[in-house]
Protein backbone atom coordinates (compact mmCIF):
# COMPACT_ATOMS: atom_id res chain seq x y z
CA UNK A 1 0.00 0.00 0.00
CA UNK A 2 1.88 3.15 -1.15
CA UNK A 3 2.37 5.68 1.97
CA UNK A 4 0.78 8.92 1.04
CA UNK A 5 3.64 10.80 3.41
CA UNK A 6 6.29 8.35 1.95
CA UNK A 7 5.01 9.50 -2.21
CA UNK A 8 5.01 13.28 -1.16
CA UNK A 9 8.25 13.30 0.36
CA UNK A 10 10.14 11.42 -2.47
CA UNK A 11 8.33 13.52 -5.14
CA UNK A 12 9.65 16.51 -3.36
CA UNK A 13 12.74 15.43 -3.19
CA UNK A 14 12.98 14.32 -6.60
CA UNK A 15 11.42 17.54 -8.15
CA UNK A 16 13.48 20.03 -5.89
CA UNK A 17 16.92 18.04 -6.71
CA UNK A 18 16.45 18.68 -10.69
CA UNK A 19 15.16 22.09 -10.43
CA UNK A 20 18.68 22.80 -8.02
CA UNK A 21 20.25 21.71 -11.01
CA UNK A 22 18.30 22.91 -13.91
CA UNK A 23 17.10 26.50 -12.59
CA UNK A 24 18.48 29.26 -14.57
CA UNK A 25 19.40 31.23 -12.04
CA UNK A 26 22.25 30.11 -9.19
CA UNK A 27 19.55 31.45 -6.26
CA UNK A 28 17.15 29.65 -6.98
CA UNK A 29 18.95 26.64 -7.60
CA UNK A 30 19.89 26.87 -3.70
CA UNK A 31 16.60 26.93 -2.22
CA UNK A 32 15.27 23.97 -4.76
CA UNK A 33 18.43 22.20 -2.97
CA UNK A 34 17.09 23.34 0.59
CA UNK A 35 14.01 21.68 -0.57
CA UNK A 36 15.45 18.83 -1.47
CA UNK A 37 17.50 18.33 1.36
CA UNK A 38 14.42 18.97 3.81
CA UNK A 39 12.64 16.29 2.32
CA UNK A 40 15.26 14.35 3.06
CA UNK A 41 14.80 15.02 6.48
CA UNK A 42 11.46 14.00 6.44
CA UNK A 43 12.49 10.43 4.95
CA UNK A 44 14.33 10.25 7.91
CA UNK A 45 11.19 10.96 10.08
CA UNK A 46 9.23 8.66 8.14
CA UNK A 47 11.88 5.94 9.56
CA UNK A 48 11.91 6.83 12.71
CA UNK A 49 14.96 8.88 13.31
CA UNK A 50 13.63 11.51 13.92
CA UNK A 51 17.24 13.29 15.87
CA UNK A 52 18.64 12.88 12.53
CA UNK A 53 16.23 15.03 10.71
CA UNK A 54 16.68 17.89 13.32
CA UNK A 55 20.48 17.09 12.95
CA UNK A 56 19.70 17.36 8.91
CA UNK A 57 17.63 20.62 9.01
CA UNK A 58 19.88 22.18 11.10
CA UNK A 59 23.45 21.29 9.04
CA UNK A 60 22.44 21.31 5.94
CA UNK A 61 19.19 23.67 5.77
CA UNK A 62 20.95 25.92 8.21
CA UNK A 63 24.62 26.22 7.58
CA UNK A 64 25.06 24.39 4.50
CA UNK A 65 22.78 25.87 1.80
CA UNK A 66 23.52 29.60 3.74
CA UNK A 67 27.08 28.89 2.93
CA UNK A 68 26.05 28.49 -0.57
CA UNK A 69 23.97 31.46 -1.22
CA UNK A 70 26.73 33.59 0.69
CA UNK A 71 29.05 32.23 -1.74
CA UNK A 72 26.47 32.81 -4.82
CA UNK A 73 26.12 36.45 -3.57
CA UNK A 74 30.17 36.67 -3.44
CA UNK A 75 30.81 35.23 -6.92
CA UNK A 76 28.14 37.51 -8.43
CA UNK A 77 27.47 38.10 -12.02
CA UNK A 78 29.52 35.23 -12.86
CA UNK A 79 27.57 32.85 -11.81
CA UNK A 80 24.52 33.79 -14.11
CA UNK A 81 26.94 34.29 -17.57
CA UNK A 82 27.51 30.27 -17.27
CA UNK A 83 24.30 29.57 -17.35
CA UNK A 84 23.78 31.68 -20.59
CA UNK A 85 26.63 29.91 -22.12
CA UNK A 86 25.81 26.30 -20.75
CA UNK A 87 24.62 24.32 -23.93
CA UNK A 88 22.21 22.06 -23.35
CA UNK A 89 22.82 19.45 -26.03
CA UNK A 90 25.28 17.16 -26.21
CA UNK A 91 26.99 17.31 -22.86
CA UNK A 92 23.22 17.09 -21.33
CA UNK A 93 22.24 14.06 -23.22
CA UNK A 94 25.37 12.57 -22.18
CA UNK A 95 25.05 12.87 -18.59
CA UNK A 96 21.62 11.63 -18.45
CA UNK A 97 22.32 8.48 -20.30
CA UNK A 98 25.54 8.08 -18.10
CA UNK A 99 23.46 8.72 -14.76
CA UNK A 100 20.64 6.75 -15.94
CA UNK A 101 22.55 3.34 -16.54
CA UNK A 102 24.38 3.99 -13.29
CA UNK A 103 21.25 4.63 -11.16
CA UNK A 104 19.96 1.21 -12.79
CA UNK A 105 22.41 -0.64 -11.88
CA UNK A 106 22.94 0.12 -8.95
CA UNK A 107 19.03 0.19 -7.72
CA UNK A 108 19.05 -3.39 -9.65
CA UNK A 109 22.15 -4.79 -8.15
CA UNK A 110 20.96 -3.87 -4.58
CA UNK A 111 17.59 -5.19 -5.02
CA UNK A 112 18.76 -8.73 -6.72
CA UNK A 113 21.13 -9.06 -3.52
CA UNK A 114 18.66 -8.11 -0.99
CA UNK A 115 16.64 -11.35 -1.27
CA UNK A 116 13.14 -9.90 -0.67
CA UNK A 117 12.40 -7.00 0.13
CA UNK A 118 11.49 -6.76 3.87
CA UNK A 119 8.81 -5.09 6.14
CA UNK A 120 10.10 -3.49 8.47
CA UNK A 121 10.38 -4.80 11.94
CA UNK A 122 8.83 -3.67 15.17
CA UNK A 123 10.52 -0.17 16.19
CA UNK A 124 10.32 0.24 19.80
CA UNK A 125 11.08 3.98 20.82
CA UNK A 126 14.37 4.83 20.94
CA UNK A 127 15.32 6.62 23.99
CA UNK A 128 18.02 9.45 22.47
CA UNK A 129 20.40 8.89 26.01
CA UNK A 130 20.91 5.94 24.20
CA UNK A 131 22.07 6.63 21.38
CA UNK A 132 24.05 9.53 22.82
CA UNK A 133 25.75 7.06 25.38
CA UNK A 134 27.01 5.00 22.54
CA UNK A 135 28.02 7.53 20.35
CA UNK A 136 30.31 8.43 23.60
CA UNK A 137 31.26 5.19 24.39
CA UNK A 138 31.87 3.15 21.53
CA UNK A 139 32.38 5.82 19.03
CA UNK A 140 34.17 8.40 21.17
CA UNK A 141 37.56 7.98 19.24
CA UNK A 142 35.49 8.67 15.85
CA UNK A 143 34.12 11.72 17.50
CA UNK A 144 36.86 13.24 18.60
CA UNK A 145 38.72 12.59 15.39
CA UNK A 146 35.41 14.66 13.97
CA UNK A 147 35.99 17.44 16.00
CA UNK A 148 39.77 17.93 15.28
CA UNK A 149 38.83 17.13 11.67
CA UNK A 150 36.37 20.00 11.99
CA UNK A 151 39.00 22.60 13.76
CA UNK A 152 41.25 21.48 10.67
CA UNK A 153 38.99 22.71 8.30
CA UNK A 154 37.59 25.43 9.50
CA UNK A 155 41.38 26.78 9.89
CA UNK A 156 41.70 24.95 6.50
CA UNK A 157 38.91 27.12 4.57
CA UNK A 158 40.17 30.37 6.61
CA UNK A 159 43.60 29.87 5.18
CA UNK A 160 42.64 29.35 1.71
CA UNK A 161 40.78 32.48 1.56
CA UNK A 162 42.90 34.82 3.70
CA UNK A 163 45.96 34.51 1.75
CA UNK A 164 44.51 36.12 -1.44
CA UNK A 165 43.19 38.88 0.74
CA UNK A 166 46.25 39.68 2.50
CA UNK A 167 47.85 39.56 -0.65
CA UNK A 168 45.78 42.00 -2.45
CA UNK A 169 46.62 45.23 -0.26
CA UNK A 170 50.13 44.79 -0.76
CA UNK A 171 49.68 44.34 -4.40
CA UNK A 172 47.84 47.48 -4.03
CA UNK A 173 50.05 50.11 -2.24
CA UNK A 174 53.55 48.48 -3.94
CA UNK B 1 5.25 1.20 5.73
CA UNK B 2 7.15 1.12 2.60
CA UNK B 3 8.74 -1.69 1.48
CA UNK B 4 12.75 -1.42 1.50
CA UNK B 5 12.71 -1.20 -2.41
CA UNK B 6 10.80 1.92 -2.43
CA UNK B 7 13.64 3.89 -0.33
CA UNK B 8 16.14 2.01 -2.47
CA UNK B 9 14.76 2.86 -5.41
CA UNK B 10 14.43 6.74 -4.82
CA UNK B 11 18.10 6.98 -3.43
CA UNK B 12 19.27 5.49 -7.13
CA UNK B 13 16.94 8.04 -8.54
CA UNK B 14 18.50 11.11 -6.21
CA UNK B 15 22.38 9.15 -6.98
CA UNK B 16 21.24 9.45 -11.23
CA UNK B 17 20.11 13.14 -10.47
CA UNK B 18 23.68 13.78 -8.88
CA UNK B 19 25.67 12.09 -11.74
CA UNK B 20 23.55 13.54 -14.31
CA UNK B 21 24.51 17.26 -12.65
CA UNK B 22 28.40 15.92 -12.04
CA UNK B 23 28.58 14.86 -15.87
CA UNK B 24 26.74 18.16 -17.86
CA UNK B 25 26.67 20.87 -15.85
CA UNK B 26 30.22 23.69 -15.92
CA UNK B 27 29.41 25.94 -12.78
CA UNK B 28 31.23 24.47 -9.94
CA UNK B 29 28.49 25.50 -7.65
CA UNK B 30 26.28 22.93 -9.19
CA UNK B 31 28.80 20.71 -9.43
CA UNK B 32 28.95 21.15 -5.62
CA UNK B 33 24.92 20.76 -5.30
CA UNK B 34 25.33 16.77 -6.96
CA UNK B 35 27.61 16.03 -4.66
CA UNK B 36 25.45 16.95 -2.09
CA UNK B 37 22.67 14.99 -3.41
CA UNK B 38 24.67 12.40 -3.87
CA UNK B 39 25.27 11.97 -0.28
CA UNK B 40 21.98 12.37 0.89
CA UNK B 41 21.22 9.15 -1.17
CA UNK B 42 23.96 7.50 0.62
CA UNK B 43 22.48 8.85 3.94
CA UNK B 44 18.85 7.52 2.42
CA UNK B 45 20.29 4.34 2.48
CA UNK B 46 22.23 3.96 5.40
CA UNK B 47 19.00 5.11 7.47
CA UNK B 48 16.13 2.47 5.49
CA UNK B 49 19.20 -0.42 5.78
CA UNK B 50 19.74 0.31 9.68
CA UNK B 51 15.65 0.32 10.05
CA UNK B 52 14.26 -2.55 7.99
CA UNK B 53 17.20 -4.80 9.48
CA UNK B 54 15.39 -7.29 12.22
CA UNK B 55 16.17 -6.62 14.50
CA UNK B 56 16.51 -2.76 13.78
CA UNK B 57 19.99 -1.61 14.06
CA UNK B 58 19.46 1.84 15.12
CA UNK B 59 23.05 2.30 15.63
CA UNK B 60 24.03 2.45 11.82
CA UNK B 61 22.09 5.83 12.44
CA UNK B 62 24.94 7.47 13.99
CA UNK B 63 27.06 6.50 10.50
CA UNK B 64 24.87 9.20 9.17
CA UNK B 65 25.72 10.90 11.50
CA UNK B 66 28.82 11.46 11.00
CA UNK B 67 28.58 11.60 7.77
CA UNK B 68 26.52 14.55 7.52
CA UNK B 69 29.00 16.45 9.50
CA UNK B 70 31.65 15.26 6.90
CA UNK B 71 29.54 16.81 3.94
CA UNK B 72 29.38 19.63 5.89
CA UNK B 73 33.32 20.41 6.08
CA UNK B 74 33.28 18.87 2.51
CA UNK B 75 30.88 21.70 1.12
CA UNK B 76 32.60 24.32 3.56
CA UNK B 77 36.22 23.69 2.00
CA UNK B 78 34.86 23.36 -1.36
CA UNK B 79 33.12 26.61 -0.97
CA UNK B 80 36.21 28.34 -0.11
CA UNK B 81 38.07 26.86 -3.16
CA UNK B 82 35.33 27.87 -5.19
CA UNK B 83 35.83 31.25 -3.66
CA UNK B 84 39.78 31.33 -4.31
CA UNK B 85 39.88 29.95 -8.21
CA UNK B 86 37.09 33.17 -9.10
CA UNK B 87 39.76 35.53 -7.20
CA UNK B 88 42.31 33.98 -9.20
CA UNK B 89 40.68 33.20 -12.65
CA UNK B 90 37.74 34.94 -12.74
CA UNK B 91 35.43 32.55 -13.42
CA UNK B 92 33.93 29.49 -11.94
CA UNK B 93 33.06 27.75 -15.47
CA UNK B 94 35.08 24.12 -14.66
CA UNK B 95 35.69 23.67 -18.54
CA UNK B 96 37.87 26.76 -18.02
CA UNK B 97 39.85 26.00 -15.25
CA UNK B 98 42.27 24.32 -16.76
CA UNK B 99 45.77 25.78 -16.30
CA UNK B 100 47.20 22.75 -14.94
CA UNK B 101 46.37 20.61 -18.43
CA UNK B 102 49.60 19.47 -19.84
Amino acid sequence: MPDIAFLALSSLVIVSAIFALEARELVYGAVGLAFSLMGVAGLFILLGAEYLAMFQVSVYVGAVVVLILFTIMLVGRESGRIVEEEEPGRLGRAGIIVAGLIALAVAGAIILLVPVSPQAPELHPVALQELGLYLASSYSIALVILGLLIGATVVGALTLVRVERDEKPDGATQ
Amino acid sequence: MEPLSSYIILSAALLGIGIYGLVSKRNAIRLLFSVELIVNAANINFVAFARYSNPPMLMGWNIVFFSIAAAAMEATVGLALILVAFRLNGTIDVRRLNRLRG
